[in-house]
């Protein structure tokens, strides 16, 4: 299976757009939608994907054309606009794909409602259809393990508080070392689900979750 | 498969001659920025108002609001909107440089010299808004509400420095159609009827345009036969398509930001009538032609917009172009929408001998002279000079030359008439290279003779003539043993008051500026 590293799955999907014809050409669809998509980039931390377990990383962006290589090759044109979505996660397909439509059914229905095709009504009718726009193909993106996300960003919480500890208690006395350090554990909780890292947050304010 | 163009995408300016649809009046409006967050808040405040180019499968007319509004911006005014320095560096150097840096290469030396120009263009400009019109109510009424809307942000400012005439300065410029007897016209300054030609593209339909004579000569033959004539590729007007080279042109990055726009420059123009009728009296004396005649070679039209190469004689040009103005009236006074398409049919067919026409059977210039104005600026695939089958097809040395023209005459001229005071034309053309497009022909066509093979003539009416050395050759109908005239001594008509060179985005990239989301990685 090319799609998949270990636990680690990479899905591509290529989802047809529908032209501005649909709406009597009163306005144009993809511009609508790479409107919505440019809200994510606008207002920190808004991408709906940071709701769905098990998501390393996510990508949405417009197919607008293929690129016309010019003279002498033929000019080819695609019949529709896609949307390109691609992430990486951690499982199996149809488990991420269900989780990802109970966190953002109103998401789901507002980014896919200029795609061909796309009715859908439940979690199954969305694994439908995405896996009808599938691609399969090796498009990995670097830098996840192979743990479930839960496990990374607990790990990623615990090495940045740990990092604090050190610069804080650098050449103290070994029994206040002792009792910071106990603290410490207290505090992260190692063994335990939270705190945490939240999901999907790309700076160092208010990274922590604590339930 | 066919290469779709994104209409919703695209101002309709582009795409739109507001003119043909009655929007007779506009104001334009420069802006300069001082704060790169205020200056992106007032790009939003504008996004709403941003007329974009219609569905072209249903009528066009009743689909444009009453008033409509463009925006464009300068090179600078995209640097201080913080668009990214990769993305800046990416624009062509014509661009970049403005078209104050780049006024030698368009001529405009001694009475075009800037410091004759309107002040406004010797400042640093960085948003030009067009507002276009069919009343003037329609226009006052939404200029004051933009006008609100620049007030209240202290990041931008209207730029003052537009001569008006009466020895004091504007903030902005009118423009509007001439009036005869209350009635307007399509006239300019000189009393040509203007603007009547531009390209036919691929994407363009019949309401905006017509192939014959606005596309590309692709064989000789009858000129008002379609199949002589092909619709130009979309890139040589739009960016992001493939234009005449069967490439894409060259663009800014990302692609995103250049798709869908194009390049557009702004020029105010005076005219000096006095000076253009006291010269076509003068050669009346000297040469023994009739004067409306030599208004005709001048130019290449009529001044009722015939052609003189299809009528050299000016009864049939008056009675064609009688035909022509009645046509346009039976449009003007239409109720419904249906009259309007059945005079707008009526219309397209009188003005095929407007427009569909070429200089096949005129080659040596005997109707209409090799060197006037119309027949420079666009030779209609001339310069084979009969010699078929020089190139790949007859329009191969104009189809990259090829401008799309905009704009409108501003101020008055009424007799007795006079060089001074404001009046002339504002000249908007859209390409998708200002260079190879809108300055080659400056330079080459309009201040050159070279192509014509008329050595340093330069365009009669257009040209840079310095201290009245014009000189124009008037090819003589050699079947009629007529001989040729050596026009001489002609001044400058046209002077430039200044413009400058714009960027005119899609729908996309004026919402990517407003929010800074321009990445050119």
């Amino acid at each position: 299976m090319p799609n998949k590293a270990g636990n680690l799955y990479g899905l591509t999907t290529l989802c047809p757009l529908l032209n501005s014809s649909v709406h009597n050409d009163t306005f144009s669809p993809v511009i609508r939608l790479r409107e919505l998509l440019e809200q994510y980039n606008i207002v920190a931390d808004s991408s709906p994907m940071r709701l769905v377990p098990n998501t390393y990383l996510a990508r949405f962006f417009i197919l607008d054309d293929v690129i016309f290589q010019s003279f002498p090759y033929q000019e080819e044109h695609l019949k529709s606009k896609y949307l390109v979505f691609t992430v990486n996660f951690h499982g199996e397909l149809e488990q991420y794909l269900e989780g990802m439509y109970n966190a953002i059914p109103t998401d789901i229905a507002s980014i896919w409602r200029d795609a061909v095709g796309f009715n859908v009504k439940d979690a199954q009718s969305f694994t439908t259809y995405i896996k009808k726009c599938q691609v399969e193909t090796t498009f990995l993106f670097n830098g996840s393990t192979d743990m479930s996300l839960a496990d990374q960003l607990k790990s990623l919480y615990i090495k940045q508080e740990f990092s604090d500890f050190v610069f804080k208690n650098q050449g103290v006395e070994p029994s206040v070392l002792l009792q910071e350090f106990k603290k410490f554990i207290q505090m992260t909780n190692p063994t335990e689900s939270f705190p945490t890292w939240k999901a999907g947050v790309s700076d160092l304010n208010d990274i922590i979750q604590y339930k | 498969m066919e290469n779709r163009i994104d209409y919703h995408d695209i101002q309709a300016n582009l795409m739109v001659n507001y003119t043909d649809f009655g929007y007779l009046k506009a104001r334009y409006l420069m802006i300069a920025i001082t704060n790169g967050d205020k200056g992106r808040a007032f790009v939003s405040d504008m996004q709403k108002f941003i007329t974009h180019t219609p569905n072209p499968h249903t009528n066009i007319a009743v689909q444009l609001p009453k008033v409509t509004t463009n925006i464009a911006f300068t090179y600078n005014g995209l640097k201080k909107l913080g668009l990214p320095v990769l993305t800046l560096q990416s624009f062509p150097d014509e661009f970049i440089i403005g078209m104050r840096g780049r006024r030698t290469i368009l001529g405009f030396d001694e009475e075009s010299a800037a410091e004759h120009w309107d002040e406004v263009f010797n400042k640093e400009i960085h948003i030009l808004l067009t507002i276009d019109a069919k009343t003037v109510e329609a226009l006052e009424n939404h200029y004051q509400e933009i006008y609100s809307i620049i007030q209240k942000n202290d990041g931008i400012h209207l730029l003052d420095g537009f001569n008006n005439g009466q020895g004091q300065t504007t903030s902005y410029q009118d423009a509007s159609a001439l009036y005869e007897n209350g009635y307007p016209t399509s006239k300019e300054h000189f009393g040509y009827t203007d603007g009547i030609s531009n390209p036919f593209f691929k994407g363009m339909t019949e309401e905006m345009g017509n192939v014959l004579g606005g596309g590309k000569k692709i064989a000789y033959g009858d000129p008002r036969s379609e199949s002589n004539w092909a619709a130009l590729e979309t890139g040589e007007f739009i960016l992001g398509y493939k234009d005449e080279a069967l490439e894409y042109p060259v663009a800014p990055m990302p692609p995103l930001l250049s798709k869908n726009g194009t390049f557009m420059t702004f020029s105010k123009f005076h005219e000096n009538v006095e000076s253009f009728n006291q010269y076509l009296d003068h050669a009346v004396d000297k040469y023994k032609l009739d004067k409306e005649i030599l208004a005709a070679k001048f130019v290449g039209r009529w001044r009722n917009g015939a052609p003189i190469t299809t009528f050299p004689n000016k009864e049939d040009a008056d009675k064609v172009a009688t035909q022509r103005q009645q046509a346009l009236a039976a449009m003007a006074t239409a109720q419904t929408t249906e009259e309007l398409l059945v005079a707008k049919k009526h219309f397209n067919e009188i003005n095929k001998d407007f427009i569909a026409f070429d200089y096949d059977k005129d080659v040596a210039g005997g109707n209409c002279p090799v060197g006037a104005h119309t027949r420079r600026s666009n030779p209609r695939g001339s310069l084979e000079f009969g010699n078929q089958g020089a190139f790949d097809t007859p329009g191969a040395l104009d189809n990259r030359r090829r401008i799309i023209r905009r704009g409108l005459p501003y101020g008055t001229s009424t007799p007795p008439y006079n060089n001074k005071g404001n009046h002339g034309t504002i000249i908007i053309t859209l390409t998708a290279s200002i260079k190879r497009q809108f300055e080659f022909v400056f330079q080459q066509w309009i201040n050159y003779g070279n192509d014509f093979k008329l050595a340093n003539d330069k365009d009669p009416l257009v040209g840079n003539h310095v201290r009245n050395n014009g000189r124009m050759v008037l090819q003589g109908d050699s079947s009629k043993g007529e001989p040729p005239h050596f026009l001489c001594d002609i001044p400058r008509f046209i002077e430039s008051r200044g413009g400058e060179y714009f960027f005119l985005p899609s729908i996309t990239a004026i919402n990517m500026i407003a929010q800074g989301l321009v990445d050119p990685t």
